[in-house]
């Protein structure tokens, strides 16, 4: 069939790596870079003012040897996942609300909106004086700084649902249940995919905020702390550990998850 | 086994520019006997989609009665008759392979499991894409796209095929080829099948029937027999003038058009 033979010779089979390593080379000698001229900016101001990696790197052992940095860690963590946790929920629902419903959406993108302006700093003041200097009042602050932009993000994906395919599983007689989780889900994957990352980014921020104001225990109270006893090195490394930790979590679980959810996807070359 | 009985007393289009309803389907009165290929044609916003919409159960908002098989057309979708559906563009869902975009569809029908991969692998050598089964849709050409839905359409094995302007989309040389083999498909499975178009050659080469619609509110303007033997010849000159005549047809005295 010369139909059939043209559409082989068409077909370009170009499937993404599966490795999640592809350029490691590069991104290794741009860690390298930055470590150098990090190194070379303490040397040219001064080492009191800006430590060098090596200083920082001992700082964190010393205190990962002492225990402190685990307990600290601990705080933090537990305040970001259940703030995390909680603003995701209070995010997706509004954000299917307002994507669904023309309704919906002319009660809440003003909301969504004036939320997202103001400063995190007033919701962790307001929650601080409603409910004292407690963890609730941290995790509602964190939560509500962080729920506005991931409503957002879900808006926009329920948005972008085609509903042609939609329809198409409709004529073929796919029930309610099965185009929601078959055919509208992966659609909004993505859109949830980035609602999770600029949440963790959000709620990381503000968390360190709401430490450094009204809590005793975390890396946003050892930051101030270092900052009080200006010990210059202790704030790189309390600063440089929790990074380190934020790009393990993106290399570790969001880019493997996102490579396996999305390995049908067209690479985008330019 | 499949007829189609059509009554569409009126179908009111709803907008914010006409909230009062603007009538887009006055009067649609046809029916498609067992077996039989019917064009529906018509210029571009004369309803002709929304005819099939309606048979296909996407739209349920019009006045009339749609019969499948002597049954009124049920509201819930579990009317016994299968409709295989090829719409304008694939609609394939892009994370799935195609062999997998077919199951979907046989899943969703009621197919049993076990019939999945014969049935699958059956269609897509007959619409000339074996061994493309594992691409993705993006992998594929536009036209081997459509083909894929074809084969979608005709694997949940349909009594009744609906065809929204499936070529269109394609160019013509590859538009031709698929013509020529959606006859063949039909010849040999002989569904029911009701295609809408609005290119008046297209349809004289593939109907038993046309009807011809006006636009705005759709009507139907007149029904010709295309008595033209099968195997249909391109080049035929009786083929051409027929397909002047359909032209025509559609543009002649079109409310102004």
């Amino acid at each position: 069939m010369a139909v059939a033979d043209q559409a082989r010779t068409q077909a370009s089979v170009s499937r993404k790596p599966a490795l999640a390593w592809e350029g490691v080379t590069y991104r290794l000698v741009s860690v390298l870079l930055m470590i150098a001229v990090w190194q070379a900016i303490s040397l040219l101001v001064s080492p009191k003012y800006v430590p060098g990696p090596m200083s920082t790197v001992m700082a964190v052992a010393k205190h990962a040897a002492s225990g402190a940095l685990w307990g600290h860690f601990l705080a933090t963590i537990v305040r970001m996942v259940s703030s995390f946790a909680l603003a995701m929920i209070v995010g997706v629902a509004a954000g299917i609300l307002m994507g669904l419903f023309r309704r919906g959406e002319q009660m809440l993108d003003l909301w969504v909106m004036v939320g997202l302006t103001i400063p995190g700093l007033c919701y962790v003041i307001v929650s601080f004086l409603w409910l004292g200097l407690n963890d609730r009042a941290a995790i509602l602050a964190i939560s509500w700084t962080t729920f506005p932009s991931i409503a957002i993000n879900i808006w926009q994906g329920v948005k972008a649902i085609d509903q042609r395919l939609v329809d198409m599983a409709r004529v073929f007689r796919a029930s309610r249940w099965r185009r929601t989780v078959r055919v509208v889900l992966p659609q909004v994957l993505p859109y949830l995919m980035a609602a999770t990352r600029f949440g963790l980014g959000v709620v990381w921020k503000v968390t360190v905020l709401v430490e450094l104001l009204g809590r005793s225990d975390g890396i946003g109270y050892m930051l101030n702390y270092s900052f009080q006893m200006f010990n210059m090195a202790d704030v790189f490394a309390w600063t440089l550990s929790f990074t380190v930790f934020m790009v393990i979590i993106e290399l570790g679980i969001l880019k493997p998850l996102e490579r396996k959810l999305f390995r049908w996807r067209p690479e985008i070359s330019g | 086994m499949a007829t189609i009985t059509i009554d569409i007393i009126s179908k009111l289009f709803r907008s914010r520019a006409y909230p009062e309803g603007l009538l887009s389907l006055d009067n649609i009165r046809f029916g498609v006997a067992d077996r039989e290929f019917v064009c529906l044609v018509g210029p571009s916003g004369c309803g002709k989609s929304t005819v099939l919409n309606l048979i296909g159960g996407l739209d349920r908002n019009y006045t009339g009665r749609i019969e499948i098989d002597s049954r009124p057309l049920s509201h819930d979708g579990s009317h016994p008759v299968r409709v295989g559906y090829v719409f304008q563009e694939p609609r394939l869902l892009p994370w799935l392979t195609v062999r997998k975009n077919i199951y979907f569809a046989l899943e969703s029908i009621g197919v049993p499991h076990s019939e999945w991969r014969q049935r699958t692998e059956t269609w897509l050598e007959k619409v000339g894409l074996a061994g493309f089964g594992d691409s993705h849709p993006h992998e594929l050409s536009g036209g081997m796209q459509q083909r894929s839905a074809i084969a979608r359409a005709f694997a949940v094995d349909p009594e009744i095929l609906l065809m929204d302007e499936p070529f269109s989309g394609l160019d013509e040389l590859t538009a031709r080829s698929m013509r020529q083999q959606i006859l063949e498909l039909w010849d040999t499975t002989r569904k029911t099948v009701l295609f809408v178009t609005h290119n008046s050659f297209e349809a004289s080469y593939l109907a038993d029937r046309i009807l011809v619609m006006s636009p705005r509110p759709g009507r139907l303007r007149q029904e010709m027999k295309v008595e033209l033997p099968r195997p249909r010849n391109y080049e035929s000159s009786q083929l051409f003038e027929f397909s002047v005549q359909v032209t025509r047809l559609l543009t002649h005295g079109g409310n102004g058009m």
